[in-house]
C-alpha cells in the first residue's frame, strides 16, 4: 500500500502527545487534519494541545454523506462524534493515516480497511524518523503512567521498552538513567 | 438492573467532569449520577477488551519500529 504523509487525528493522540510534550512528533507529516468535532473535543478537554507552535493543525469540516452501513457500525460500537468524524474523513482521504487511541474506533477503522495507528506508534516512530533518541522514547514510555491519560499496563510498557533496547542495541543499564 | 449486586466506591474525579455529569442528570438524561457512572463504565469496558488493546499496541510497536512512513 502506498505510504502517505497525511494524518487525520482523533482527540486521544492530540491530548496524549501534548501531555508528553511530544506534539512536535506530528510535524514531519505533510498535513495533520483535525475534524471540527475532534477540534471541539480537544478544545474542551485540553485546549493547549491546539496551540502547539511546532505543528500546524488543519481544522476541517467533514462532509457527511448518507451511509446506513457506516451509521450502523458506529452506533454498534458507540463511537462518539469525534471518532465518527475522524473515520469519515479517513474514508474520504483513503491514503491518509488515522490516528486514534480509542480501541472501538480503531476496530471500526480496521474493519473498514483504513490505515490506523495510535500515540504509541507515533512515539516509537520518532526514533526511526530521527526525531528522538531511543533513550528519549524509553524515558517517555516510562513516564507515561504519571504524565499521560493514555492507560497502558506497566508490564506491557516495560516489554515495549525492552523491544526498543533490543532493536537499537541498548543494554538495560545504559538506558536506565 | 434491580437484581444486580452493587457496592459503593469512593473516587477522586475532576470537578469539571462531575459538573458535566450533574448537568446531564439535571437535564433528565440520567436518573442520577449512579446511573451515569454505570453507563460510562459499561461503555468503556465494552470497547476496551484487553486482548484487542494489546494487539493494537503491538501493531503500533511494529509500525513504529519498521514502518515505511
Amino acid at each position: 500500500m502506498a505510504a502517505t504523509n497525511e494524518v487525520i487525528c482523533d482527540a486521544g493522540p492530540l491530548i496524549h502527545l501534548d501531555e508528553l510534550s511530544a506534539l512536535d512528533l506530528l510535524a514531519d507529516f505533510s498535513a495533520v487534519f483535525v475534524p471540527q468535532e475532534v477540534w471541539a473535543e480537544v478544545e474542551h478537554h485540553r485546549p493547549e494541545a491546539l496551540l502547539c507552535a511546532e505543528v500546524s493543525l488543519s481544522r476541517i469540516t467533514v462532509q457527511v454523506a448518507a451511509d446506513p452501513a457506516f451509521d450502523t457500525l458506529v452506533h454498534t460500537l458507540s463511537l462518539g462524534a469525534g471518532e465518527q468524524a475522524a473515520i469519515r474523513l479517513a474514508r474520504q482521504r483513503s491514503t491518509a493515516m488515522l490516528l486514534t487511541d480509542d480501541a472501538a474506533a480503531r476496530l471500526a477503522a480496521e474493519g473498514l480497511g483504513l490505515r490506523v495507528h495510535g500515540t504509541l506508534g507515533i512515539l516509537i516512530r520518532a526514533v526511526r524518523r530521527g526525531q528522538r533518541t531511543p533513550q528519549d522514547v524509553i524515558e517517555l514510555l516510562q513516564s507515561l503512567p504519571n504524565r499521560s491519560s493514555l492507560h497502558i499496563r506497566t508490564d506491557l510498557l516495560s516489554g515495549i521498552a525492552n523491544q526498543l533496547r533490543t532493536e537499537y542495541g541498548l543494554s538495560e543499564t545504559s538506558s536506565g538513567g | 438492573m434491580g437484581t444486580t449486586d452493587t457496592t459503593s466506591i469512593q473516587a477522586h474525579i475532576p470537578i469539571r467532569l462531575l459538573a458535566e455529569g450533574e448537568a446531564l442528570v439535571k437535564a433528565g438524561w440520567f436518573r442520577d449520577l449512579d446511573d451515569l457512572f454505570i453507563e460510562a463504565l459499561r461503555r468503556y469496558l465494552d470497547s476496551h477488551r484487553p486482548e484487542l488493546t494489546e494487539r493494537f499496541l503491538q501493531q503500533d510497536v511494529d509500525w513504529g519500529l519498521h514502518g515505511g512512513d
